[in-house]
């Protein structure tokens, strides 16, 4: 393997000044569960390391004034493990509960899977969903990024160099709410998604949709808002048959691709048939079923 | 006290065989004590690395060592133009280090012995290589094709020349007696072992020049021959070699042939004069390591109104990639399902085994029974539907009988095909459960398997000595090969049985070939069968002399006297005992005296297959029934396993604990067969070369197996013992490709039988409904 300093500054700042001293030599490693590996495989060879572990506050983690703040270092098994997120974002908690195994888990953090932008990372779709606001910090100061700003393409964020992700923020979901996320895979653990569906539906006392937001990953190059999908379905009574409708109309805005793992004709086929079953396990949570019709 | 003495029955009993007793090794193992190759630490040992080709088919236009020679560290630098030819494979087709041309991606073209791996791997990256690439195939059916590429230009032809044709009847006269006819064709994916522990070895030579390799190997003694043979070629004909077995991290056929690496090794310990280490990386695991051969298969079945097969006619085409190891040798074991499992009076079988740019194909567990049965199993309920039968009554009515002899000359002795099918069908609730069409379904798939050694060899031998020191302890030295199937526990209880020992007291030893007797190595599941006989003959040897000595000691009868809980008793006299250890002493420390020690050598009565590919070339056959249900969702493809229930008959459990871990094992390796694993090649080079896009089953995808032991006692095995190494896996797939069409009505006639395809045919089915 081949060699690196490593550097464990023990402020923000530090960091920063750290990943410009030293630029596309230095990497920053948060979890490291997708970079050592990319090392190893020299895909990525950083002569610096710069770990956030001793940096303070980014695994804090708040739940005030109708809004969920993390730090980016928060691993997904904290998330995993929180009972609060598991009530008010529970799509966030589908997201984690089948990530990697338990050991992955335990080190990976949503930092790392939104920063590095890999079509699969697991996170990204319930965060779009969730219409958070990312912090990040440079050094050119803070900023807030909107999530549907950040993915560029698939490993590329609208990061800056030095540019530090700090915290994710997310808005309390309106009362009622209900969500759900599939990660549609092969196996159960250790796997990564073909395809991720975040649903989140508000619904008004008559049942019929007043709000709903449906992201996509694996169905582009980064994931997106099915924003024709979610006006189609908005206004509309939850029923099977509209939300099949919304399903068709969010693979007219999808475009996803062929390999050894799926094809993009499979991929088609399983938005329309996972949107509106994200759709009735977010209903059920809220002890909703479909209206008749 | 008093029950000790109470007769000869009491002393019939078994006190160690049919107990359940967790593998010998297995706290060492968890403890990280098992001493790997990955372990291997000898003095001023080398790191070895191999340079691997990058084009699938291209010519050797020059190969320049100098930077990789000028890098400090560096002890060896060799190719196929600074060493003598060795070749490996059973038809020598592949020189370990190539020259000339490349024939897959896979190939060796040079090799390094440096200092530290590190330096070794960069090492092999200063080596320029210049290729000229030439036309390639990959596809066997165009390979086969007169003007296609020829992967061997002195071959003649892509096709080898082996004699895979068996003929049994006549099956047109099958054909006019059949009322019912069903024909289709299977394909079968490659596939490959993952072993935990990744392939290596070390070798080293003394100042003499004799030669050791330590080696995970399943066949130290094939492979001592092979290596010797390779020393011939280094001028050192008259030097001796050995073979050290370390702890096998996984074998399931992966190391049933030596291979480039590790002549590759040798050479480069020779020419460095140092010993050198050669392990692969994961990666290289997946692309250099040979797997299951791929396979399309032509099938057509017949049968009469009642129900009786009357035919079975299979042409095959597989895929052995660009060299000859083991894998083009499985249709001959793939003969054996296809004539031997039912009934089947007349049967055509012709195989070709065709060479492509492809990574080459080696044995696999199953040794082609899988590929096989896959077919015929899941004909067998489209020819049962057709002529009206309920697929289970069709199997019942074709099924195997103890004693007939199949149309390939085997004879059966035990065959408990009968009470499997029973207990799987109960097990499954068969009849409330099948033919419902709601999304679930049942199906269930039978198989035979080798389970009494198989004369591949002119000999399938095992050998034993056992020793008794003066504690009343016993050391076995088994030739058997342990990759964790669990022979050390097994041998241990034989000899432990026979010999009025406990389990503990016997230390296994299946180590090194100077020191232990010849065997064919660890396949066919042949260890339970024949190293069992082995050591239960040595072990009755050691009994006899035992109680000879004892009988002269106690004044007893010899005939009156046996050995249980570490003592010899008399049955008749309770007062004439003596503690097993107090006796050997005995035996021992005395004028003449002597330690215990005898051999066996055991080969069962067999005969190897003839020139039409017939004999009774095991002296036991296994059979079994998988039976699952299965739940399809219709939307997504995805299939939930709700029931998985594999019945095998095993003659005698030795180590009921023992054949559950090998049903548990087969049934996990099968359905990843069935259900996820595929390596995917693009023009010749591996895509998911690792763990997270090639698929085995993680625990959470794993359902419960519902293990059910059949004991049929066959009259040849260890106290009634047969083989079940392998034959766990090789139901899996057509029992689960029937259950989706009992569920769904698609029928699926490719592994693996993935969500795409199961949508794909659901989509096919509706649009010829409407």
């Amino acid at each position: 393997m081949r060699r690196f300093t490593y550097h464990e500054p023990d402020s923000l700042t530090g960091a920063i000044a750290l990943l410009e001293e030293n630029g596309a030599k230095a990497k920053l490693l948060a979890g490291g569960t997708d970079l050592i590996i990319e090392i190893k495989q020299e895909a990525k060879t950083p002569d610096h390391l710069v770990s956030l572990r001793s940096v303070p506050g980014l695994q804090d983690m708040e739940y005030s004034n109708r809004e969920l703040s993390f730090g980016a270092m928060v691993t997904h098994r904290m998330i995993e493990k929180s009972e609060l997120i598991r009530e008010k974002f529970s799509l966030l908690s589908d997201a984690v509960d089948n990530l990697g195994s338990v050991q992955v888990r335990n080190v990976a953090t949503i930092g790392g899977n939104l920063c590095s932008a890999a079509p699969s990372a697991d996170t990204a779709a319930p965060v779009m969903a969730l219409q958070a606001t990312l912090v990040v910090k440079g050094p050119a100061g803070e900023r807030r990024i909107p999530i549907e700003d950040f993915f560029k393409g698939p490993g590329k964020t609208a990061l800056e160099p030095a540019e530090i992700l700090c915290c994710i923020s997310i808005p309390a979901l309106p009362e009622g709410a209900a969500s759900c996320y599939i990660k549609h895979a092969r196996r159960k653990a250790m796997d990564l998604p073909l395809l991720g569906i975040a649903v989140i539906i508000v619904p008004d006392d008559n049942i019929v949709c007043r709000e709903a937001r449906i992201a996509l990953t694996l169905a582009g190059p980064i994931p997106f808002r099915a924003t024709k999908a979610e006006a189609f379905v908005t206004g509309k009574p939850l029923s099977r048959q509209i939300w099949e409708q919304a399903g068709e109309i969010a693979v007219s805005e999808s475009n996803p691709r062929t390999s050894f793992r799926t094809t993009a004709e499979y991929r088609k086929k399983m938005i329309c048939a996972l949107i509106p079953r994200a759709a009735e396990v977010a209903l059920q949570r809220i002890n909703r079923a479909w209206m008749k019709g | 006290m008093a029950k000790v003495f109470e007769p000869t029955i009491k002393a019939m009993e078994f006190i160690n065989i049919g107990k359940r007793v967790p593998k010998l090794d297995a706290w060492d193992k968890v403890q990280g004590k098992t001493m790997y190759i990955h372990d291997v630490k000898l003095p001023r040992m080398l790191h070895g690395k191999i340079l691997w080709s990058k084009y699938p088919h291209a010519r050797i236009v020059s190969i320049d060592t100098s930077k990789a020679e000028q890098l400090p560290g560096v002890r060896a630098v060799i190719t196929g133009y600074n060493t003598p030819e060795i070749r490996c494979g059973f038809i020598k087709d592949n020189p370990v280090l190539k020259k000339d041309k490349v024939r897959q991606y896979r190939d060796e073209v040079a090799a390094v012995a440096a200092d530290t791996l590190e330096i070794a791997e960069k090492a092999v990256k200063l080596i320029d290589v210049a290729y000229e690439e030439l036309p390639a195939v990959f596809d066997p059916e165009e390979a086969m094709q007169e003007g296609a590429p020829l992967i061997h230009e002195d071959k003649g032809s892509n096709v080898l020349k082996l004699p895979w044709k068996m003929i049994c009847g006549d099956v047109e006269e099958g054909r006019k007696q059949a009322d019912y006819i069903v024909e289709e064709t299977f394909r079968l994916p490659f596939v490959t072992h993952c072993c935990l522990g990744t392939s290596g070895c070390v070798a080293q030579f003394d100042a003499k020049g004799n030669l050791t390799v330590y080696s995970p190997t399943q066949i130290r003694f094939l492979a001592h021959k092979d290596f010797q043979e390779a020393m011939k070629a280094l001028g050192l004909k008259d030097k001796t070699v050995k073979v050290i077995q370390t702890a096998i991290g996984g074998g399931f056929g992966s190391k049933l042939d030596t291979y480039p690496f590790e002549f590759i090794t040798i050479m480069l310990a020779y020419y460095s004069g140092r010993a050198v280490k050669l392990v692969y990386t994961r990666e290289e695991e997946f692309f250099a390591s040979p797997g299951r051969q791929p396979v399309r298969a032509k099938i057509s079945q017949g049968c009469t109104r009642e129900g009786k097969l009357t035919f079975r006619d299979i042409e095959m085409i597989l895929d052995n990639g660009a060299y000859t190891s083991w894998g083009a040798t499985t249709p001959s074991v793939m003969m054996m399902p296809i004539s031997s499992l039912y009934q089947v009076p007349n049967i055509r079988y012709v195989a070709k085994c065709v060479h492509t740019n492809n990574i080459y194909s080696t044995a696999m567990r199953g040794y082609g029974n899988p590929q096989a049965t896959f077919a015929i199993e899941s004909q067998i309920d489209t020819l049962a539907e057709k002529a009206g039968f309920d697929p289970w009554q069709f199997r019942m009515i074709n099924r195997n009988r103890p004693g007939e002899v199949t149309p390939q000359k085997f004879e059966i002795t035990s065959c408990g095909m009968k009470e499997c099918l029973e207990a799987v069908k109960e097990k499954l609730q068969w009849d409330e459960k099948r033919g419902k069409s709601n999304g679930r379904g049942v199906g269930i798939a039978s198989l035979i398997h080798v389970g009494g050694g198989a004369r591949i060899y002119k000999s399938d031998g095992c050998g034993t000595i056992l020793k008794l020191d003066d504690f009343g302890k016993a050391s076995l030295l088994s030739s058997a090969s342990d990759m964790g199937q669990g022979s050390d526990t097994i041998l241990a209880m034989i000899v432990a049985e026979e010999l009025g020992l406990n389990v503990e007291d016997v230390t296994v030893i299946m180590k090194d070939t100077d020191l232990e007797i010849w065997d064919a190595g660890a396949h066919a599941s042949r260890s339970t069968f024949v190293a069992g006989n082995s050591a239960l003959y040595a072990a009755r040897k050691a009994k006899e002399e035992i109680l000879e000595f004892a009988a002269t000691m106690l004044k007893e009868p010899k005939e009156n006297l046996y050995l249980r809980d570490r003592k010899v008793f008399s049955c008749n006299n309770p007062e004439a005992t003596m503690d097993i250890d107090k006796l050997l002493r005995a035996a021992h420390f005395r004028t003449n005296g002597r330690q215990i020690v005898v051999s066996e050598f055991y080969d069962p009565p067999t005969v190897m297959l003839d020139r039409e590919m017939k004999g009774n070339f095991s002296a036991a056959y296994t059979y079994g029934v998988h039976g699952v249900e299965v739940e399809v969702d219709q939307e997504t493809g995805q299939i939930k396993i709700l029931k998985y229930i594999i019945a095998m008959d095993v003659g005698r459990a030795l180590n009921p604990m023992a054949v559950e871990g090998q049903l548990e094992g087969g049934g996990a390796m099968g359905l990843g067969y069935s259900l996820m694993e595929e390596l995917h090649l693009e023009k010749g080079k591996l895509l998911n070369g690792n763990f997270l896009d090639y698929k085995i089953l993680t625990f959470p995808d794993m359902p419960n197996i519902d293990s059910v032991i059949v004991e049929t006692i066959d009259e040849k095995g260890p106290f009634g013992a047969k083989g079940i190494g392998e034959p766990p896996l090789v139901g899996s797939a057509p029992a689960i490709a029937n259950a989706v069409w009992d569920a769904v009505g698609v029928r699926i006639r490719s592994l693996p039988i993935t969500p795409e395809k199961i949508v794909a045919a659901l989509e096919e089915k509706q649009r010829s409904n409407s």
